[in-house]
């Protein structure tokens, strides 16, 4: 099958600035990526070229195999949040999503529909400039649905985000991809994302540093999770049944490598052992993303 | 491009900016009939020539559909809507050409509203301190006509300079000081290229004798040109920059 998205030698030029550097890449339907980065490592930039904003200097990128601009209707396939903040202060929340789903001739009813899903309904014929920042994500969200898309752009998505919000939109995300649809979220924190992604893109100074899925990473570095359970014994034999090593450490606990938590309290829930204590040890994701785009920082 | 000009529409019914506008385009036509219908004198509002001059007061309609359009271009950079805008139609000129439409569109609810102020209170004016309607049937069909073709235009005008300049303070500005700094001064200075000035060329548009002003029939056709030429500026920029 094709990819959803494909980045090929993506490069864009600011003057004498490479914001994007000969960047390729491509994305599976029904996956979760991370596109992971510091702040200016050309992250928004590459979202932006992917969904037709900007031109790419060299190189290209094709979302379902022809690049966003020259597709008919792309909001009825794509959903893109480029921005937080891309609203008219003086205008409803209703009619915001109105005069985009006009444009495409997406009726009413799916206005109310995506209004009710991101839980604006009470809000939505306020003005914007009343709305908090959760309440603009969600709002910014809502366009990005309107068109019952199949793969979803969001830029710095958690941005300003409570943790209840944070948690609203995991859960919204990984339903979205269970019913086999595709999302690109960027950030610039790995500990945001690392609970919603499978794979993860990581650029530096607009070049590809990584390109891998979130347990090989852990598991390259040698990250650990910690298990605490009530029989020990019975899920180090469910864990290596599921190829994860792990090592015992007494106090019941063990260290499983190369695995997410997920991954790991999914085989204990499958194999019905009570787990007390779940825990990615220290912030080795987070050093790991530290390192790979230092690494590049001090190459260049 | 139909849904691209009702979703125009909707913008453009969706917040306050407009209703302002209009308030504001009342407020300053319903002031200066007043103070020009009362001020002149008996003799003054006599002539024909006058009495033109007075009813087109309900053109500086003009301004106020020139500023609409131009705030239905650079509100969407100011707020950022335009990058919404454009991921649902990435068809970059058909956005603007919509734009362009919902711009005339605008324009004409504009000049209906200017004109009916103006006229109404005009010839309340005029009738009301005796003095005889002096505009033969086909002076005013011209005048209203014009008055409503030229305003609908400035319309179109106002969302292409906002298209090429995005920033809505410097288009804002540019509009005014175009209308009423620039263009005057030339056409005082050097009226034989100051009567291609759209405010002008409008002005031979709705049939004003002053001298050196362009025929009708040649204002309307510069006023198309200033419009065409803006719009087609507008259009070919957007389509070429980035969106940031």
């Amino acid at each position: 099958m094709a990819s959803v998205v494909v980045a090929e030698s993506l490069t864009k030029r600011f003057g004498g600035v490479l914001a994007v550097d000969d960047l390729s890449f491509a994305l599976e339907a029904g996956t979760i990526t991370g596109f992971l980065g510091p702040n200016g490592a050309g992250k928004t930039t590459t979202l932006r070229m992917l969904v037709g904003l900007a031109s790419p200097t060299s190189g290209r990128a094709l979302v379902f195999e022809r690049p966003y601009a020259e597709l008919e209707q792309p909001a009825l396939r794509i959903g893109a949040v480029l921005e937080a903040t891309d609203f008219h202060p003086g205008r409803s929340g209703r009619d915001h999503l109105r005069m985009l789903a006009t444009a495409v001739g997406v009726p009413d009813s799916r206005v109310t529909e995506v209004l009710t899903l991101v839980e604006l309904q009470d809000a939505a014929r306020r003005r914007v400039k009343g709305y908090s920042l959760g309440m603009r994500q969600r709002l910014g969200l809502a366009a990005a649905l309107l068109g019952e898309p199949e793969l979803l752009v969001l830029d710095e998505p958690a941005n300003g985000l409570d943790p209840e919000g944070v948690r609203w939109l995991r859960d919204f995300l990984r339903s979205f991809a269970s019913e086999g649809h595709t999302v690109l979220i960027s950030s610039h924190v790995l500990a945001e994302v690392a609970q919603t992604v499978e794979r993860v893109l990581i650029i530096s100074r607009g070049r590809l540093v990584i390109e891998s899925s979130l347990s090989d990473l852990t598991a390259r570095v040698g990250g650990a999770i910690r298990v605490r359970s009530a029989d020990p014994a019975k899920l180090q034999t469910a864990l290596a049944a599921a190829n994860l090593k792990t090592t015992a450490s007494g106090d019941q606990v063990l260290f499983v490598h190369g695995a997410t938590s997920e991954r790991v309290g999914d085989v204990a829930f499958a194999a019905g052992v009570a787990v007390h204590e779940l825990i990615a040890e220290g912030s080795s994701l987070e050093e790991i993303f530290l390192e790979l785009t230092a690494h590049t920082e001090a190459e260049s | 491009m139909i849904r691209q000009i009702k979703a125009e529409l909707l913008k453009i019914r969706s917040t306050r900016t407009t209703v302002g506008l209009l308030l504001g385009m009342i407020a300053l036509i319903l002031l200066f009939t007043l103070l020009t219908g009362l001020l002149s004198s008996v003799l003054s509002l006599s002539t024909t020539e006058n009495q033109r001059q007075f009813l087109s007061l309900a053109d500086l309609a003009g301004v106020f559909s020139a500023l609409a359009g131009v705030m239905l271009i650079a509100s969407e950079y100011r707020y950022g809507t335009m990058r919404p805008t454009i991921l649902f139609t990435p068809h970059r000129s058909r956005v603007l050409a919509a734009k362009v439409v919902a711009g005339v569109l605008a324009g004409i609810a504009f000049s209906v509203v200017g004109e009916v102020i103006g006229w109404g209170l005009g010839y309340a004016i005029i009738s009301g301190r005796g003095i005889p309607f002096a505009l033969s049937g086909g002076d005013s069909v011209q005048l209203l006509l014009g008055g409503v073709g030229s305003v609908a235009l400035w319309g179109a005008i106002g969302v292409g300079l906002g298209a090429v300049l995005r920033n809505q303070v410097s288009a804002v500005i540019t509009l005014l000081a175009w209308a009423f700094v620039v263009s005057p001064l030339l056409f005082g200075l050097v009226p034989s290229v100051g009567r291609f000035m759209p405010t002008y060329a409008g002005d031979g548009l709705i049939g004003l004798t002053t001298r050196h002003l362009l025929p009708a029939v040649a204002g309307g056709f510069v006023l198309v040109g200033w419009t065409a030429l803006l719009a087609a500026a507008g259009i070919a920029l957007t389509a070429r920059r980035d969106v940031t």
